[in-house]
């Protein structure tokens, strides 16, 4: 689950999940909606294996949603579905999608980049919650 | 501990336009923080968490003076934006990514031209949809330049230099660029091959978000002497351009602050927020950055200069005559989102000081050896974009800027309203409508993308013109209404 927290110039989200696997693609899937208005129209017609390793859990994620982001960037790649393996701080994922389809996909706004500004992963109620703000 | 609820400890009321965060507000401050703003605006300011940022700012090592902060202040990610933080290497002064921001060298450009509104006004909705055509907008569009590996290391060592060779600029253009275009020490090898990767395609493209293109005619003149040298005059059509680095400044600042991830502990810099991540101006790590950043710098007013290229093909194209003819010259080019290696007067002592503006523009004076000559009597031409259904202003920089804020003054409207909070105000509302009924054209890639950025989003930024012009920072010198834009 996902949810957008407000900010004066920029837009961030604080994502729950019951497991840190589930909180990285849910975040992925949140980040997606961040830029496509239509996320649901996002077909995984090509995969791409990513891995990553830091030195903290929340680096991790930043640095996740962070190649997520430069791959739709430099090759107009659209990730919305993901598989998640996270072992310790390193992680490998299989991150499915498409090339972006203006005729298709509603584009909705450029993200420059995930910040660190409130980024953070915590334990809560036995499941996971992260918060992160991206720059627009 | 900063929230949507807004800002809650000291704002101290120095004079009119100036209100002061004590050093002794928080443990850590090295200076007080001072904010620019009127009576009417610091409310406004008060309602956002951004001067507890200017406070964190404060914190930072080798600060000289004041963390300080414009009155389109707003609430940005580590440093707010609108800031202005100067630093001295020789007190341990630090350099700091956040303080340039991720668009590094975002700026502004402003094209005259000798078209009267009244010549072009039947043929401007022909000329906005051309410009819509040509000049790559959005997310995600690359453009019709590509600069492979070789040549855009080209651009980042020389600027908007290197594109006289191919006839994408001319000399004109680089004399009336802020820095020439080029920064000394510019080193394409500290950038990495994804931000390579990134910029192979975007130079000469706007972007997306508050990036803009328009079409604007002078409508008030405030300053006759100084419109006259900037060659503005009433009822004259110009051209604003609003973009940075793109893609490649983005993957700039991501790398470096990923590479100084422990760095600031490892100097014994204790930060209260992690985005404020630096390093001594004089570390390794401080040079690589500075040495990318600079880089990126090079390559923003490459991009700038090629879409003002495009812009003159296409009036050119609509209307039948070539830029030359048109008089399409370029008034300026300004950074907001940099950081530069100047000399100020601190303390009696000449210096020279990183100047972070971060949402910040140079406003350098009248006799100020790094603006053209033929700008040296009035000063630095300042463009300050406001928001779309409103003006955009036209400043220059004054003495009081260099004894107050390291040669700086604001950079636009600032956001009032948050992006969530302004797609709800416009659910139902159709922003390209509203901006047609006020004379505006606007076209833009994302129906959406307009409504985040709706007038009603930002302050009015005659309001925050008066303050930079009351305090003495710069003086205003022609108002320009948008009829035209292009946004992402």
């Amino acid at each position: 689950m996902y949810e957008v927290i407000e900010h004066t110039a920029d837009i961030g989200l604080r994502v729950s999940a019951a497991t840190l696997e589930e909180l990285f693609a849910e975040a992925g899937r949140g980040l997606l909606a961040l830029v496509v208005e239509n996320p649901e129209a996002v077909e995984p017609r090509q995969s791409l294996d990513l891995a990553l390793a830091a030195a903290a859990v929340e680096y991790l994620l930043f640095d996740w949603l962070a190649e997520l982001l430069r791959v739709f960037d430099s090759r107009h790649l659209l990730l919305g579905a993901f598989q998640v393996q996270i072992d310790g701080l390193a992680l490998r994922a299989r991150a499915s999608g498409e090339t972006a389809d203006p005729a298709r996909h509603r584009l909705l706004r450029e993200i420059k980049a995930i910040t660190y500004h409130r980024l953070s992963v915590a334990r809560v109620n036995g499941g996971w919650r992260a918060e992160f703000i991206v720059d627009i | 501990m900063e929230s949507q609820r807004g800002y809650q400890g000291p704002l101290e009321q120095l004079d009119a336009c100036r209100w002061r965060i004590p050093r002794a507000y928080k443990p850590g401050m090295r200076v007080d923080g001072i904010i620019y703003a009127n009576a009417e605006l610091i409310e406004r300011v008060r309602a956002d968490p951004a001067p507890e940022q200017v406070a964190n700012v404060a914190c930072l090592p080798g600060i000289q003076v004041a963390s300080l902060a414009m009155p389109d202040i707003h609430w940005g990610y580590g440093f707010c934006i609108g800031g202005v933080c100067a630093t001295d290497p020789e007190e341990g002064g630090i350099i700091s990514p956040g303080g340039v921001g991720y668009d590094i060298n975002c700026g502004v450009r402003l094209v005259r031209s000798q078209i009267h509104w009244a010549d072009l006004a039947p043929r401007l909705e022909a000329l906005v949809g051309a410009l819509f055509q040509a000049i790559p907008s959005g997310v995600g569009r690359g453009g019709r330049y590509r600069f492979p590996n070789v040549e855009l290391r080209e651009l980042m060592v020389e600027g908007p230099r290197a594109l006289i060779a191919r006839g994408l600029a001319t000399e004109r253009d680089i004399e009336f660029t802020e820095a020439h275009g080029r920064l000394e020490g510019a080193d394409p090898g500290q950038v990495s091959e994804q931000a390579l990767e990134r910029g192979e395609n975007q130079c000469g493209t706007l972007g997306a978000g508050n990036h803009f293109l328009e079409v604007q005619v002078v409508e008030h003149v405030a300053d006759a002497s100084a419109a006259q040298a900037f060659g503005l005059a009433e009822d004259m059509v110009c051209v604003m351009i609003h973009s940075g680095s793109r893609g490649l400044g983005y993957q700039v600042c991501d790398d470096a602050l990923r590479a100084l991830r422990g760095v600031p502990e490892s100097y014994g810099i204790v930060l209260p927020d992690r985005q404020l991540a630096c390093a001594p101006a004089g570390s390794p790590q401080g040079r690589a950055y500075i040495a990318a950043m600079r880089a990126a710098a090079d390559f923003a007013w490459c991009n700038r200069q090629l879409l003002m290229w495009q812009t003159r093909e296409v009036f050119a194209a609509v209307l039948g005559r070539s830029w030359q003819e048109l008089g399409m010259e370029l008034v300026y080019d300004v950074a907001h989102n940099i950081a530069k290696f100047e000399e100020h007067v601190v303390d009696g002592r000449r210096r020279r000081v990183w100047v972070h503006r971060k949402g910040a523009t140079r406003a350098f004076p009248p006799g100020h050896p790094e603006i053209p000559a033929a700008y040296s009597a009035v000063g630095q031409p300042v463009l300050i974009p406001g928001d779309m259904g409103r003006a955009s202003w036209v400043l220059a920089g004054q003495p009081g800027s260099m004894r107050q804020t390291f040669g700086s003054t604001c950079h636009g409207a600032g956001r009032l309203m948050s992006r969530t909070a302004a797609m709800r105000g416009a659910s139902k509302r159709q922003i390209s409508e509203e901006l047609a009924s006020r004379g505006v054209i606007a076209r833009a890639a994302s129906r959406r993308g307009l409504a985040e950025e709706q007038p009603g989003a930002y302050k009015d930024v005659n309001a925050v013109v008066d303050v930079v012009a009351e305090a003495g920072l710069s003086k205003k010198v022609a108002r320009l209404r948008p009829v035209g834009v292009i946004k992402g």
